[in-house]
């Protein structure tokens, strides 16, 4: 909502300028967004005539215009408007003047020289028309200051009104409130007397009175919708962002503007029998003012006569019975639009006019019939016409409830001493009537507040006028109850603390990524899409990270990185059987050298077991590593992925990306991926702790050659499982293939750990433990000692 | 006689010219060595006469004891001279830059987060989650936000199906936790958030952090209390002041728009208000019994404030140059 502050003065008899507005409506939340204050506008802006106008000889699109601006010499302006043309009288910026965005100089376009610019209303900042140039009325005089012409002493007021608050998208209703919290008192509504002088002949029909609980009509015949307005009503209207159509549509604009009655005007000639507000059926068409082609579901609330619709009830009107130049004869409606029959409707068709978003809020509909005499009224005044009868078809409108308010409740809730004579003196100030028995008030509401319904809605509006700056800012006083902490589990940000400190930067990137990738890099054709994403590439509900931080290793590679190490906490999304899940994990990614490039320090590209390591790491339980023969992610190597279980449960992978995703993004280096549910940290359960013992362990080193394709992890587990009594550790530290070894062989080398907890070990029974390892390994696995 | 006493001299000037250890071991043999004039006089001791006899031999001693302490005296300074050239030998640059692995670091959205976390912490408020693929009832109709209500189309929501959306704000898990939990209540819920929206000032995914409080007479002033205790707290700034605005949301009357005062105007920073009677009765908490506030606040802004950043885009495009500046 936007409006020129001379209009809003016209309800004052003393004047706004001892008021500050801005601060007053913001700080009772009817916020002011922006102000703008035309007479700042630049005086070496003036009135000037194009008296000759020349094709540019170097461009199609440009003119070469002479302008008189009412001095001895014409200036030569070149001009791209398409509305340039002889005769006409524009605004025209001299060289000096100063415009929002930039400065006037002499300047030379395609070799002609240009002394200044012919401007739209726009490049004037008085409104947001940027098509073509401002054209000015004929009289006005060349060569005087375009704020003078445009009676540009008023300043625009752009205001954000929330949806609660339907009453303030009008003139009056702002007016209404700046009488509330000020002293100003409002003038009273002047009507001008209307005669009706001709019989009404439209017959209306309403079939639908819940959507439509009061019409009213009347019409005007033999309108001059050719003359001109007057001035000041046409700025009115541009500053309250509504553009100049024609006469009879201005005028309902302007009733809209001032009074926050939507009107529409049909062309009574275009109009067949009977009009009567109905649900559309399906299959049914209209074509709308915007040129927009709605084909109906059926059910939509549309006005229409005997050939069918005519307008999108509340909403737009159509093309065919719209109001012309030529039109003579007219059918004007003002009508009361149930909020919930209208809500939504415009959105359901993209479209959001100033009458569904008044509609959809609440309109006073209580002056419907006396909106509807004003408009015609004006209408006659500046068009002539002679009016008809009015119709006024009412069923049942909504009912304003008495609330009851209690000043007890005020001070409860909003813990401020406030006494009842402030309250009654407060709902006076909002002209809500009211009884009182002491603390105790019955309040009924005005018509044109749908806001107010419950006592709450009360205890706001009170001490909106009261003042929110008057309500202290106190700490509750609360008891000493101390948070539950459990010790079970491990909070998210140490894990996030430990990976930093293993040289992994966080990052945090967006949840929906492109179809293509989820598809096939994640390899999930269960998507969770986006009915209304953003950009297309932004579409899906990631069921992986992978896709976005491959997108950030690549983003910084462009960019000059060497080493990137990612990681990210956040939720993954899947369907299942039509319920969505989330799950929050840990997911990352490793790629380049171990350790960034610096002095007299050797380096070597990451591999899998650094990133394992670093995975072990974080975790506080042992975790096991498995190939997944079967079910390795698509886009992971298979030969160097693993799957990572705790205990029997599955929670997550590391892996290498596959070579062909690999060259597919161009990757010079080998890329690592992990992921891992965070569960796997932060249950802490199950965790024992021993104390150590007194003796040193005593180390034994072996080496054996096994098969090539036998994983050493088995040994390991299967040495563990077996139980050996004093074996603390058995460990691989070496793996070699090569001289010396068969070519279907490989050699480990293990140390073994060997300590008892009550004594020093002798040599016999260090070398029993040892025997056994050693017994195990040959029986299971065809170890050979080396 | 003499010929003992001036021995130490010449020892004291031998040993003195010696530049190594080995050197002064060749010296002192040839003081104290077995060929030595020590050795001899020792050996001509037994020809003396008993009288001369103790008198020589203390000379002798005396002469030995002189040798030997020219001899340690020397060998200190020598081995002292060693260390010393050891020491400088061995001096490293230490200005040459420390040997590191790669530079980890939090993203600021985390730092900022935490920061607030731990505010609000310090004062009793619990943690809770929801989920970020919300239905429609949690995100709005059980928010007082009916179908078709105008305030729909403030949130710009992401929708997924009819009764599926992105969640536009953390308000939903007040909704479920109330639910969950008996009063009195004290949570905060930070989390992702979307909406259709992208400039430098809104990305489609943002943070908000929930606030919520339910107890039998927690009351406005107490939410302007807390509030203005959080941001004097956040931004480590006592005379920070907030300015209450009349607003509105569906899920609170009276509703507020936070202010701050920032670079000497004011600043938006959130939403707040009483939590409506509405949401109380979706989630079965009588109004007569339990009253209390709810807040919003966005923490991309709190970041922005916090860092001086004027542009939230890097928080979301990964560029490590930007995000390895936040060490902890």
């Amino acid at each position: 909502m936007q409006f020129s502050k001379k209009w809003l003065q016209e309800f004052f008899n003393e004047s706004l300028d001892k008021l500050d507005l801005e601060e007053l409506l913001t700080s009772a939340g009817v916020e002011v967004e922006d102000v703008k204050d035309l007479s700042s506008i630049s005086n070496q802006i003036v009135v000037g005539e194009i008296v000759e106008i020349n094709k540019h000889p170097d461009a199609d699109r440009l003119n070469v215009c002479h302008v008189d601006v009412g001095t001895k010499d014409y200036l030569q302006i070149v001009c791209g408007a398409s509305n340039a043309r002889k005769g006409i009288k524009v605004p025209c910026a001299m060289v000096g003047a100063e415009l929002p965005e930039f400065k006037i100089k002499k300047a030379k376009l395609r070799g002609v020289e240009s002394f200044g610019m012919l401007c739209s209303a726009k490049e004037l900042g008085i409104s947001d028309d940027a098509d073509g140039l401002h054209e000015l009325n004929s009289e006005l005089t060349l060569g005087q200051p375009i704020t003078d012409a445009l009676e540009l002493n008023d300043i625009i007021f752009h205001l954000s009104i929330t949806p609660n608050r339907a009453d303030c998208l009008s003139l009056k209703g702002i007016a209404r409130e700046v009488a509330a919290l000020s002293d100003l008192s409002l003038k009273e509504d002047e009507y001008l007397q209307i005669k009706a002088s001709i019989n009404n002949t439209q017959k209306i029909n309403v079939e639908d009175s819940i959507a439509c609980p009061r019409y009213c009509g009347l019409q005007i015949s033999n309108v001059d919708n050719n003359i001109k307005l007057p001035e000041f009503m046409i700025n009115y209207l541009e500053r309250g962002g509504i553009k100049s159509i024609n006469p009879v549509v201005d005028i309902t604009n302007y009733v809209l503007l001032e009074r926050g009655q939507p009107l529409h005007a049909f062309d009574q000639n275009k109009l067949n029998g009977e009009i009567s507000v109905r649900n559309a059926k399906k299959g049914e068409v209209l074509i709308l003012l915007n040129e927009q082609e709605i084909k109906f579901q059926g059910g939509e609330l549309i006005i229409s006569d005997t050939n069918g619709p005519l307008a999108l009830a509340g909403i737009m009107g159509g093309e065919l019975s719209s109001i012309k130049a030529e039109s003579k004869d007219i059918f004007l409606e003002s009508a009361y639009f149930d909020t919930v029959q209208i809500a939504g409707r415009a959105r359901s068709f993209s479209l959001n006019t100033e009458s569904s978003h008044r509609f959809e809020r609440g309109v006073d509909f209580s002056s419907t019939l006396l909106s509807l005499n004003y408009a015609a009224s004006l209408i006659v005044k500046y068009c002539g016409g002679s009016i008809s009868n009015s119709i006024d078809i009412t069923d049942q409108l909504p009912q304003r409830k008495p609330i009851r308010l209690d000043t007890k409740r005020i001070v409860k809730i909003m813990g401020v001493a406030i006494s009842s004579e402030e309250v009654a003196a407060i709902l006076k100030k909002l002209k809500f009537s009211f009884a009182q028995d002491k603390d105790e008030f019955l309040v009924t509401p005005p018509q044109y507040r749908f806001d107010i319904t419950i006592e709450e809605d009360l205890v706001e509006e009170v001490i909106r006028l009261f003042g929110y700056n008057n309500i202290p800012a106190l700490v509750p006083n609360m008891p000493a109850k101390m948070l539950e902490t459990k010790s079970e589990i491990k909070p998210i940000d140490l894990i996030k603390d430990t990976l930093v400190s293993h040289g992994y930067n966080e990052v945090i990137s967006y949840s929906f990524i492109p179809n293509d990738r989820e598809k096939n890099l994640h390899n999930n054709n269960n998507l969770i899409e986006l009915e209304n994403p953003i950009a297309a590439n932004l579409s899906v509900m990631r069921s992986k990270m992978w896709s976005s931080h491959i997108e950030a290793l690549l983003y910084n590679l462009n960019r000059g990185q060497k080493i990137v190490r990612l990681f990210e906490i956040a939720s993954i999304y899947k369907l299942n059987n039509g319920t969505f899940k989330e799950d929050r994990v840990l997911s990352g990614l490793a790629y380049g050298d171990q350790i960034p490039e610096q002095c007299g320090e050797k380096n070597r590209e990451i591999n899998f077991y650094d990133i394992k390591g670093d995975i072990e790491n974080i975790s506080c339980k042992t975790l096991s590593f498995m190939k997944a023969i079967d079910h390795t992610p698509a886009c992971l190597h298979p030969g160097k992925t693993a799957e990572i279980l705790l205990e029997k449960t599955k929670v997550g992978w590391l892996g290498c990306l596959h070579p062909s995703w690999q060259q597919k993004f161009e990757l010079p280096r080998d890329t690592y991926l992990f992921e891992l549910n965070t569960i796997v940290f932060s249950d802490l359960k199950d965790l024992s702790y021993d104390l150590p013992s007194k003796f040193v362990p005593v180390r034994r080193d072996i080496s054996v050659i096994i098969d090539k394709d036998i994983v050493v992890g088995d040994l390991v587990k299967d040495i563990y499982s077996s139980k050996i009594k004093n074996l603390i550790k058995f460990e691989p530290f070496d793996v070699y293939q090569g001289d010396g070894i068969e070519n279907n062989k490989k050699s480990i080398a293990f140390l073994i750990l060997i300590q008892d907890t009550y004594k020093t070990l002798e040599d016999k029974e260090v070398s029993k433990v040892v025997d056994q390892v050693i017994k195990c390994l040959e029986n299971k696995f065809g170890a050979k000692l080396r | 006689m003499e010929d003992l006493k001036k021995l130490i001299t010449d020892a004291k000037k031998d040993f003195a010219a010696c530049k190594s250890l080995t050197e002064l071991d060749n010296a002192k043999s040839k003081y104290l060595g077995k060929a030595g004039p020590i050795t001899e006089a020792m050996k001509g001791l037994s020809k003396l006469s008993k009288g001369e006899k103790p008198k020589i031999g203390a000379l002798i001693n005396e002469v030995k004891q002189g040798i030997e302490l020219a001899l340690n005296h020397c060998k200190e300074s020598i081995q002292k001279a060693i260390l010393t050239k050891q020491l400088s030998d061995e001096s490293i640059d230490v200005s040459l830059p420390g040997i590191k692995g790669n530079s980890g670091s939090l993203h600021p959205i985390t730092l900022t987060m935490r920061r607030i976390e731990r505010i609000f912490h310090s004062v009793g408020f619990d943690l809770a989650r929801g989920p970020e693929i919300e239905d429609d009832y949690h995100n709005f109709t059980a928010l007082n936000i009916p179908e078709s209500h105008p305030a729909r189309a403030m949130h710009d929501t992401f929708y997924i199906n009819k009764n599926y959306v992105l969640r536009t704000h953390t308000s939903p898990v007040q909704v479920r936790y109330m639910k969950e939990n008996k009063p009195p209540l004290r949570i905060i819920s930070p989390g992702r958030v979307y909406r259709v929206d992208s400039d430098a000032t809104h990305s489609p995914m943002f943070h908000q952090v929930e606030g919520l409080w339910i107890d039998e007479n927690i009351n406005f002033a107490n939410l302007k209390g807390v509030v203005q205790d959080f941001l004097q707290q956040f931004f480590e700034d006592s005379s920070l002041s907030i300015r209450f605005r009349p607003s509105f949301f569906p899920f609170t009357e009276p509703s507020a728009e936070i202010d701050m005062s920032w670079n000497g105007g004011w600043l938006e920073i959130g939403g707040c208000g009483m939590v409506h009677p509405n949401v109380l009765k979706h989630t079965n908490i009588n109004k007569n019994d339990f009253q209390g506030f709810a807040f919003g606040l966005g923490v991309e802004r709190l970041a922005m404030l916090k860092f001086g950043l004027d542009d939230l885009r890097p928080f979301f495009t990964h560029d490590l140059r930007f995000l390895k500046q936040f060490k902890v």
